[in-house]
């Protein structure tokens, strides 16, 4: 009884403690909450090297502005008092900075930083197209090196169009076509005709043969260049190709294999054939792009500081002096999330699992891999091993070698679909080895154990179950913001101790046993 | 569903118990986990049986290591029938039954079997081929032969009847056969039948398969509901004696009638199913409330 009373003490002081400390917590992160939601944040540096001649020189390039899907902020520039700099918003939406000087023989540099914070963007392609607009008139002209209205344009764009429906066809034939060039890191300018020609392009070339081919067949397409950000440091940007669709430009990269969408960690900078950095010509001249990651939490509008400013207690410095990798901390802190989940499915709902924290675990698996891919493989894996094992069963083997042989077939089953997958570039046969394949093993020995003791209808069925489970899981745990509310709120963990306690206490009849003992219920009424 | 679920009049007037009130109400507080063993290794229950003078099979032989199979297996010669069990076998799997014919030969299944694979057979159970690969012992035990009256509900297999004690009190009983279907087990997972029991009269009630209930055993025409059962007051006793013999508060007793030597125990068991609430059509909480 003493036990009991002292139990429930510290129970209910670590309820309170824990919510106190996330009741300080709540509300300056309410008042933050950030509607942008970005995916990706990094610290993005244009650094520019150069070393003016006996003229005044001048250097330009490109900067981003916000959209829907990017956000810029904490724009700071650094360059040497001899430079002047402006900023010019040209036609056509892009903006330009400058920087000019008319000191002659120096060295100059000129560090232009800001904070990118993007999220990726899925478009919708209608079927077919609306007609547009006459503003619009100028996507659809030839140009120097777009040449749309080129004989070989002609004859290729036609030919993709053959046999189409929709217009949706149609670009999807153009971007099939584009895709299936070769690519080369072709860093000269490559123009629309050349790139037919030679059969062989980087993201230039491929991205006006895109534009060139859509507006051959009246598509009002441009080009659209930008970086894709990544930590490190480069010196390489990027085109794509933008057509516009119903009012919308919609963004297609016919290098990258990105048909409508355009990925979180693409920067967007400028809109039309345009190059990147444009300099006074014959002076010394050097540059590069450097990017850092930085942590973020994506529905909160703080910077570093701010967070950790917060009162109480966050696991904040972990991720931000990266103590430990973002990954498994993340898997650390959804293990009792996941684990509380599974004990309330089995002693509340009812329902049987193979392993007590399997489904868990494949459940994080599932993340890698994807769901459907993912449930089919661990059924596969989990039937075909049970169903190997059976003539080791039959041999009458002692139960742990039996299980070795199980876990060295499983093993073996794993690294040749890998093999298979690879050479022939079967992305879901690659990702088996996300799978915790000693657990899978045990699951698999268990289920082809089922099969013997409770005959294949019931292990089936219990199979069944545990994907349930697995699946249930999934749905929780695959909630992207669910790690950074961990993050913040590590009282939680607590809490799901107290949770479980109070699970741990409870009688009450599961819910398949409302239909175990259904004629007993009834019976009463 | 959720009306069902959320209906909770009814099921706490059903007095039906479920698997986490049996955990945490029944076994937990009366179970202590340190006198398991006593029920889970047959070795040790029929020694604290045998001190008591509880009725169960005579034990004639427990052998440990292989090199004392040949011993044993000698001394077991003076014997007309025995029954060769693993220890801490669960399920009924690797017990084997050995009776001798005319001739003297011993018998499984009414074919020869050699000495050899006698032997085998206690050397795979001592290897833990039925125990889950841990080290066990072969028990070589007097086998019961079945009172008649289980052979007119059906003959074949073994069944036994369960009993359910709470201190030391029965409170509900059930009488497990083996079908067609169920492979000579008794089990109700494995296709057994469970027959109800009138605790104080004695008598046998209603025959539930899983799904229904009916007055006859499904593969024979004998009417089961009404049957008296023979030795019903000494079954009581025993069950009596053998839950005041053991640590353990929460029990679960299976029991057959020899046809010589009236009831006799078999296993005990910590972990009691469930099932006997729907074979009686009564919930256990109901018959607990009477009982204290």
């Amino acid at each position: 009884m003493n036990l009991k009373t002292n139990l429930k003490i510290s129970l209910t002081l670590i309820i309170t403690i824990a919510i106190i400390s996330i009741g300080l917590k709540v509300k300056p992160i309410l008042n933050n909450f950030d509607n942008f939601n970005p995916e990706k944040v990094y610290k993005i540096n244009y650094r520019f090297f150069f070393k003016s001649g006996d003229k005044s020189i001048s250097l330009k390039t490109y900067i981003p502005k916000n959209n829907i899907r990017q956000r810029i902020s904490r724009e700071n520039i650094k360059n040497d008092t001899t430079l002047s700099f402006v900023r010019k918003e040209e036609i056509g939406e892009n903006i330009r900075a400058i920087w000019k000087t008319n000191a002659k023989n120096t060295y100059h540099s000129v560090d232009y930083e800001f904070v990118f914070e993007g999220k990726d963007r899925n478009y919708s392609i209608p079927k077919v197209f609306n007609i547009a607009s006459g503003k619009y008139r100028k996507y659809l002209k030839p140009t120097q090196n777009i040449q749309s209205d080129h004989e070989m344009i002609n004859e290729l764009a036609a030919q993709l169009k053959q046999n189409t429906q929709t217009d949706k066809e149609v670009i999807k034939n153009i971007f099939d076509y584009v895709y299936a060039i070769p690519s080369a890191p072709i860093i000269t300018l490559t123009d629309a005709v050349t790139t037919i020609k030679q059969n062989r392009a980087s993201c230039n070339g491929k991205s006006r043969l895109f534009v060139a081919l859509s507006r051959n067949l009246g598509y009002p397409a441009r080009i659209k260049g930008g970086i894709i950000v990544e930590n490190t440091e480069k010196r390489t940007s990027h085109a794509w190709a933008e057509v516009l669709i119903n009012e919308t430009w919609v963004s297609f990269d016919a290098l990258n294999n990105h048909f409508g969408y355009l990925p979180a960690n693409y920067l967007e900078l400028y809109q039309g054939d345009k190059s990147l950095i444009t300099h006074t010509s014959g002076i010394q001249f050097d540059y590069t792009y450097k990017m850092d990651q930085i942590h973020h939490i994506s529905f909160l509008k703080m910077n570093t500081e701010e967070i950790h400013n917060l009162p109480g207690f966050s696991l904040w410095h972990l991720i931000d002096k990266n103590v430990i990798p973002l990954a498994t901390l993340h898997l650390l802190l959804l293990l009792p999330i996941g684990g509380f989940l599974v004990a309330f499915l089995r002693n509340v709902v009812g329902l049987q699992t193979f392993g007590v924290f399997l489904p868990v675990l494949i459940a994080f698996s599932l993340l890698h891999t994807g769901f459907i891919s993912g449930i089919a493989i661990f059924t596969g894996l989990i039937m075909f091993i049970g169903l190997i094992s059976y003539p080791f069963d039959k041999l009458g083997l002692l139960y742990t070698p039996k299980l070795v042989i199980s876990l060295t077939i499983m093993v073996s089953v794993i690294l040749l679909a890998t093999h298979f997958g690879i050479k022939h570039n079967i992305a879901w046969l690659t990702k088996l080895t996300f799978f915790p394949i000693i657990i899978l093993t045990i699951s698999a020995e268990r289920f082809s154990r089922s099969t013997l003791e409770d005959g294949y209808i019931k292990a089936i069925d219990k199979l069944f179950q545990t994907l349930i489970t697995t699946a249930i899981s999934y749905l929780i745990l695959s909630w992207s913001w669910l790690p950074s509310v961990l993050v913040l709120f590590p009282e939680i963990t607590f809490l799901i101790i107290a949770l479980s306690t109070l699970l741990g206490r409870y009688i009450g009849i599961r819910w398949v046993e409302l239909f175990r003992f259904k004629p007993l219920l009834k019976a009463e009424k | 569903m959720f009306s069902t679920i959320f209906n909770k009049k009814s099921i706490s007037a059903s007095g039906v118990i479920g698997l986490n009130e049996r955990n945490i109400k029944l076994i937990y507080p009366n179970n202590p986990k340190k006198h398991y063993p006593l029920a889970d290794n047959k070795i040790l229950t029929k020694e604290i049986l045998h001190r008591y003078d509880i009725p169960c099979a005579k034990t004639y032989a427990v052998v440990e290591y292989n090199k004392d199979i040949k011993e044993a297996w000698k001394s077991c010669n003076q014997y007309n029938s025995v029954a060769i069990k693993p220890a801490n076998g669960c399920g009924g799997d690797g017990i084997k039954i050995l009776k001798k014919d005319k001739k003297g030969n011993w018998t499984n299944h009414g074919e020869m079997i050699t000495d050899r694979q006698v032997f085998q057979h206690m050397a795979s159970i001592i290897m833990g081929f039925f125990s889950l690969g841990s080290h066990d012992k072969v028990l070589i035990e007097e086998c019961i032969e079945l009172h008649p009256f289980f052979y007119d509900i059906y003959p074949q297999g073994i069944p036994d009847f369960r009993i359910i004690t709470l201190d030391k009190t029965p409170l509900m009983g059930m009488l497990r056969m083996p079908t067609d279907k169920s492979d000579g087990k008794a089990n109700l997972h494995q296709n057994g039948v469970g027959i109800g029991i009138d605790m104080k009269e004695g008598r046998l009630l209603e025959v539930y398969n899983g799904k229904k209930y009916s007055n006859h055993h499904p593969d024979s025409t004998f009417l089961v509901n009404g049957t008296p059962i023979p030795y019903w007051k000494e079954i009581l006793e025993i069950s009596v004696a053998t839950a005041r013999a053991f640590p353990l508060n929460y029990l679960g007793i299976d029991i057959v009638i020899d046809k010589n030597k009236g009831p006799q125990i078999m296993e005990i068991n910590v972990r009691p199913g469930l099932e006997i609430q729907l074979v009686n059509k009564t919930g256990l909480k109901e018959i607990i409330k009477r009982a204290i």
